[in-house]
Parts: structure tokens; C-alpha cells; sequence
């Protein structure tokens, strides 16, 4: 390598925008075999050399190419680092390298212009901001192949929104690999009880985000529900876990919609109202004489909830701890808006 | 998939613009300034900027110096005066880049969303469309998934109204309570969550009205084609407001606010005793009592009184309805 002839007359120069920097740096690694050192890349990259001090103090700009590594691996670009034969576990003789067959999309990954019109839409669905900019990176790399999509699906407007607090945490930990550390409040429990677990899917059932992960306090696999995790998800540091097999979501689904064909209440609606309507068109059987329907759950104090909201349009005929789960709700409400009552 | 709207990119999304650029300059060989634009969803101006930045780049080199052959070029004299681009000789990328693992996974977890879409239900090409997005990731795709929901089966005949352009009639039941027939112009599915509603001219109020699709029953596609409405606007929410609305003021446990979020007044927000203190806006007391009793524990009205009294005599009715149950069965 032979050093920056320029390199201090260059320096003070107009600042190299962000994505010039990130993009040489791209070019520069995809273009070498063997690997360049990081003394090489911080020397001659554009974004890099104009700020190389070559009597030594980069101290900053190591941490700079630090920062921009992570930032193009998590575009999805295998950026690799080498090891030097001679001189292994020396940091300086590291190589880094972005292997072209690695970064290429393959050859028969190739979509035609329906598929790229559901693609747009299925980007559409998301209404959560990290989800929404995957979707739409993700678009763009397609984009690159010159295709051009049909028509979108006119007359649909699908749109699927995240609310709980948790979901993007846990996903970064699902996608790291990393343990975290949450307080969960589980229905029947006083206070919520500190949880420390491995993320291996998040899944979406019944309109609700679910976790499923191996909690290593218990050391047994667990399902929790997002909207009961209280406050904070923190990634424990350091942490990691092995890769969960691959597909482990849809098992975690077929799980929940067996937990949920094994859970039958029956329930009394009134003629003509809301529930009969509503919640009918999910009955399982229904006796349309004595106005009975039976219905599937997968969480009975979710399922409370949303009957409790029927107010005197459904009554739970059984089990009897749903029946009791929905009298006490009901009860609470009343309570908490009688004349004068407690606020 | 040509984006409409234009939104401030970030660095790391320029980046990706960058590299997916390129490739399909390269495919396209020579390509107007403003087919790329519409193709990519962006500004023409930033699209010339990225080939000015584009011609510019390339590798350092043997020397470091990027020498010009180690540099892209581009036929100049086509794009300063044609607007023209052509790329003449290009360094280190030919190809588009694979798909990260969370993009790979936020896009298959949209289509398995789309799947309850009656045209999607169990179809082998959403399937086939997952594993190529799988296969073109450059790690396995996060393990995220939504869950199939079973999909209303008006939802068919609806779409097949919207497609055909033909009115629907149903019987519907407003959260009022008050049912009757309706005859309408479907103009656009729309969904939230789990929930399902059609946006649609109603004949029968002479207005554009958002129809909940789990309230719809004797739901009749008939032969008659909808009118034409150019003169009125389709919202673009689900939530409209309406000078018959009402303002309530309630206090919510923090961690639901989101839960209403659809129905806030304004941002404000007071802390009382650990709740939140905020205003909602709603149609009707009939939806407030529901949304309240619906959220037990989490969210109570402070006012005014008539809504409060709606809450509690919601409540107190579906518990007399136990009362009653159990006099009948001591009567038995």
C-alpha cells in the first residue's frame, strides 16, 4: 500500500456527505478478492482519507468505520472481516471484504410484475415506523431489477399497526440474538415479576404481537403476550443464543391456534344486537332458537375484555371462571363510574 | 410499487437507493431522467444528484488516487442536455442487492397479512412468493409471522362488488344499535388490525360512509353498476370527525393510551394519580360505553356526568343480566 500522497493537503476540504462515505466504502470492498486493511480503507476511501492523519492519531475515524460497518450490515450487506493466516487474533492484519456472491441478489430470485404489485402492497400494510422502512428498502432493491409492477390492487387499503412499545426492542434482540430483560404482568399475579429470556419469534395471533422465548429463569419455552410487558425491554449485554430452527414461528402459531380450538365457551347473545351479529360470525356452532353460540379462545382474560365491552348484549352461559372473569369486570366498571364513585 | 409520496431519506436509505441504482442503470442501458424518478418513487432532482454523485465514485485504486478508470462514467453531453442517462463504464457493481433479513421478514409478514384477502386464501403463489423473498435474503429472515385470520366471508362478495364495480346491499347494524337495509356504491376495502370495513357511497344517507364488514349480514351483490363520484372525496381514515361529535375527558392507565389513540381530541395530556388525563372525541356515547367497558380497569370517564352515567348503566345492565340468570335458576 503505498500511503495518501495527498492526504494532508486534502484535509478541511468540503465534509464528504454520509452516503458518499458509506457508498466508496461499499465499492471499495466489493471490489477486492483478498480483503483491504482497516489502514488501507481509512487511508484511501473517499469519506475516509480527507480526514487520515498519517502520523497516526485516527482514533476517531476508526470509531467512525466501526459505526459504518454496523450500519451497512444491517442493510443486509455481508460485510466480512478476515483473519491474517500469519498473524491471527492481530487486529491491525485484520481484512475486510463484501464477497460479491454473497452480496448479488441470485440469479433466480427474479419477480414478475403481479408479484412486485403485491409486494407494494404488502409494504402498505405496515403502519409501524421500523417495519414501514424495511418494507420500503426492501422495495428499493427490487426496484433495481427494472421491473414494473402492475397496477396496484386498486380497492384495498390493508393496514396493520403496532401498539405495543415492546415490539421493536424485542425484535432487534430476536434478530441479534440477544437475551432481554423484561417485567411481565400475568393475569393473577399481584406485581409484575421481572422475566430474563431468549427471543426466538415474534408472532402475530388474534390481533395480538406474541413472544415466544426460552425463559432462563425457568429454563422452559414461554409464550408471553406483548401488551402485558410493563415498561422497558433491555437487551442484556453481551448476551447471545443459538439460532432457533427455522420456521419455529409457524410452529409457535399452530401452538396457539391449538390452545385456542381447546378453549369453548358458550355464550347467550341478544337477539338483534351488536354481539349477535359480531361476535356469531366467529361461532364455532350455534343454536339460533336458544340464541346460544359457542366460541373459541386463546386467552381468557382477553377474551373477558372483549366481552365485557358487549355489556348486557352477551352473557357467558360457560365455563364459569369466563362467566365470573366478565361479572367482575363489569362490576369494576360500574364501580368506577357509579355517582359520586370512586375515579 | 412506484412510491407517491416523497420523504426525507436518511443515509443509510440513500445508500440502498445508491446500490440499487446502479444495477438498474445498468439493465436499463440508456433511461430518461424522469422514467427512473417515476420508477423509484423519487424527485428528479435527486435523481440527477445521484448520478452526479454516481459518476464521481469508484475505487481508490492501486495508487489511492481514484485514477479515472478506477471511476464511473457517464455519457455527459446525453445527460446535461437530454436529461439522458448512460452509464459508460462502471466499477465493482453489476447486480441488485439481496434483501437484509428484517426486510425480507417485514415484507413476508405483509403478504401473510394479505393472505385473509379472499383472492390470497390459500394460495400457492403468496407461498411461492415468501420462499423466493426468503431465498433472496442475505440471512434467514427474522422469525416473524402473522397468523392467517379467517377471513369474513362477505369479504368475497364485497371485493367482487368493488372489482365489478356493482352495488351491494346488506343489513346493517350501526354500533347505535339501530339496523336497516342498505344499498350502496363499495369503493375501496379498508382494514385496521383485525378489523375489516368498507368505505362505500350509501344511497340510503346520500353520503360516503365507512362500513364495519363484521356488522353486515344478507350481504346481496346486485347487477346494477354504482354511480360515478367524482365530486366526493374518499377519506383516508377510518376516523372522521363530525360536528355532531362530542368531547369526553377520561383517565387512562399509561400503558393503553395507545388503545386510544384513534380517539383523541388533542395531544394534551395531564398526570392524575398516575393516570393520564386526556381528552377523546367521539361519535356517540354508544361507542364511548363500549370502548370503556372494553378496557376494565384501564379507563374511566371523569366526564361530563351523562357519559359517566352511560358507562356505569352499560355495566349495570350486563350484570343484571347475570342477576336475572341465576333468579331463573333458583326458580327451576
Amino acid at each position: 500500500m503505498i500511503a495518501r500522497v495527498t492526504g494532508g493537503e486534502r484535509r478541511g476540504e468540503v465534509k464528504v456527505p454520509v452516503e458518499d462515505r458509506l457508498f466508496s466504502l461499499v465499492l471499495a470492498l466489493l471490489a477486492t478478492e483478498t480483503g483491504l486493511l482497516k489502514s488501507e480503507i481509512l487511508s484511501s476511501v473517499r469519506g475516509y482519507a480527507e480526514r487520515f492523519d498519517s502520523s497516526g492519531a485516527n482514533a476517531n475515524l476508526e470509531r467512525q468505520f466501526e459505526r459504518d460497518k454496523d450500519d451497512i450490515r444491517e442493510l443486509g450487506i455481508p460485510l466480512e472481516t478476515v483473519e491474517s493466516p500469519d498473524r491471527p487474533g492481530d487486529n491491525q492484519a485484520l481484512r475486510y471484504r463484501i464477497p460479491k456472491g454473497q452480496y448479488e441478489l441470485p440469479d433466480e430470485v427474479r419477480f414478475t410484475p403481479d408479484e412486485l404489485a403485491l409486494l407494494g402492497l404488502a409494504a402498505e400494510v405496515w403502519r409501524e415506523a421500523s417495519l414501514s422502512a424495511d418494507s420500503q428498502r426492501a422495495l428499493t432493491k427490487l426496484r433495481s431489477l427494472g421491473i414494473e409492477p402492475h397496477e396496484p390492487v386498486i380497492g384495498y387499503a390493508p393496514r396493520l399497526r403496532v401498539r405495543d412499545a415492546a415490539f421493536e426492542p424485542l425484535r432487534q434482540a430476536l434478530d441479534r440474538r440477544q437475551a432481554v430483560r423484561f417485567r411481565y404482568f400475568k393475569p393473577g399475579e399481584q406485581a409484575p415479576r421481572q422475566r430474563t429470556a431468549n427471543p426466538l419469534a415474534v408472532v402475530l395471533h388474534e390481533g395480538r404481537w406474541h413472544l415466544h422465548a426460552f425463559d432462563l429463569d425457568a429454563q422452559e419455552p414461554r409464550t408471553f403476550l406483548l401488551s402485558r410487558i410493563v415498561g422497558e425491554v433491555s437487551a442484556v449485554p453481551g448476551s447471545s443464543f443459538e439460532a432457533p430452527p427455522p420456521g419455529i414461528q409457524d410452529q409457535v402459531i399452530a401452538d396457539l391456534n391449538a390452545l385456542r380450538l381447546a378453549n369453548a365457551a358458550d355464550l347467550a347473545v341478544t337477539a338483534g344486537s351488536d354481539a349477535e351479529v359480531r361476535l356469531g360470525k366467529r361461532a364455532a356452532l350455534r343454536d339460533e332458537d336458544a340464541g346460544v353460540i359457542r366460541l373459541h379462545y386463546t386467552d381468557a382474560a382477553i377474551f373477558a375484555d372483549e366481552l365485557a365491552a358487549y355489556g348486557p348484549e352477551v352473557r357467558v352461559l360457560s365455563p364459569s371462571s369466563l362467566r365470573d372473569a366478565v361479572r367482575s369486570r363489569l362490576q369494576s366498571v360500574a364501580e368506577a363510574h357509579r355517582e359520586g364513585g370512586a375515579r | 410499487m412506484s412510491a407517491k409520496r416523497a420523504r426525507p431519506l436518511k443515509a443509510p436509505d440513500k445508500l440502498v437507493f445508491l446500490l440499487s441504482f446502479v444495477p438498474y442503470l445498468l439493465e436499463q442501458q440508456v433511461v430518461d431522467v424522469d422514467e427512473a424518478a417515476a420508477h423509484f418513487g423519487i424527485g428528479e432532482e435527486e435523481i440527477r444528484d445521484a448520478v452526479r454523485l454516481i459518476a464521481t465514485s469508484g475505487l481508490p485504486g492501486a495508487t489511492g488516487t481514484y485514477q479515472p478508470n478506477d471511476l464511473f462514467d457517464i455519457d455527459w453531453d446525453s445527460f446535461e442536455d437530454d436529461d439522458v442517462i448512460v452509464i459508460v463504464h462502471h466499477v465493482a457493481i453489476d447486480d441488485a442487492p439481496r434483501l437484509s433479513a428484517r426486510e425480507a421478514s417485514a415484507l413476508i409478514a405483509g403478504l401473510q397479512y394479505l393472505s385473509a384477502l379472499p383472492e390470497n386464501a390459500g394460495s400457492a403463489s403468496l407461498a411461492a412468493l415468501m420462499q423466493k423473498l426468503t431465498a433472496g435474503a442475505s440471512a434467514t429472515p427474522s422469525r416473524l409471522a402473522v397468523a392467517e385470520s379467517e377471513a369474513d366471508a362477505s369479504l368475497a362478495r364485497i371485493r367482487e362488488a368493488v372489482a365489478g364495480g356493482r352495488q351491494l346491499e346488506f343489513d346493517y347494524r350501526n354500533a347505535l344499535g339501530i339496523a336497516g337495509r342498505r344499498r350502496v356504491d363499495p369503493l375501496r376495502i379498508l382494514s385496521q388490525d383485525a378489523d375489516w370495513y368498507l368505505q362505500a357511497y350509501c344511497h340510503t344517507r346520500d353520503d360516503v360512509r365507512n362500513f364495519r364488514v363484521d356488522r353486515m349480514s344478507e350481504l346481496v351483490v346486485s347487477e346494477v353498476p354504482i354511480d360515478e363520484h367524482p365530486e366526493r372525496e374518499v377519506p383516508d381514515t377510518l376516523f372522521q370527525t363530525s360536528d355532531s361529535d362530542f368531547d369526553v375527558v377520561v383517565d387512562v392507565a399509561p400503558e393503553a393510551l395507545p388503545l386510544l389513540a384513534d380517539y383523541l381530541a388533542d395531544a394534551r395530556t395531564v398526570e392524575v394519580d398516575s393516570r393520564l388525563r386526556v381528552t377523546l372525541r367521539l361519535a356517540h356515547v354508544h361507542g364511548l360505553k363500549r370502548l370503556v367497558a372494553g378496557l376494565p380497569g384501564l379507563v374511566t370517564v371523569v366526564g361530563p356526568a351523562e357519559a359517566r352515567a352511560a358507562v356505569a348503566g352499560w355495566a349495570d345492565a350486563g350484570l343484571a343480566g347475570y342477576a336475572d340468570a341465576e333468579a331463573s335458576d333458583r326458580l327451576d
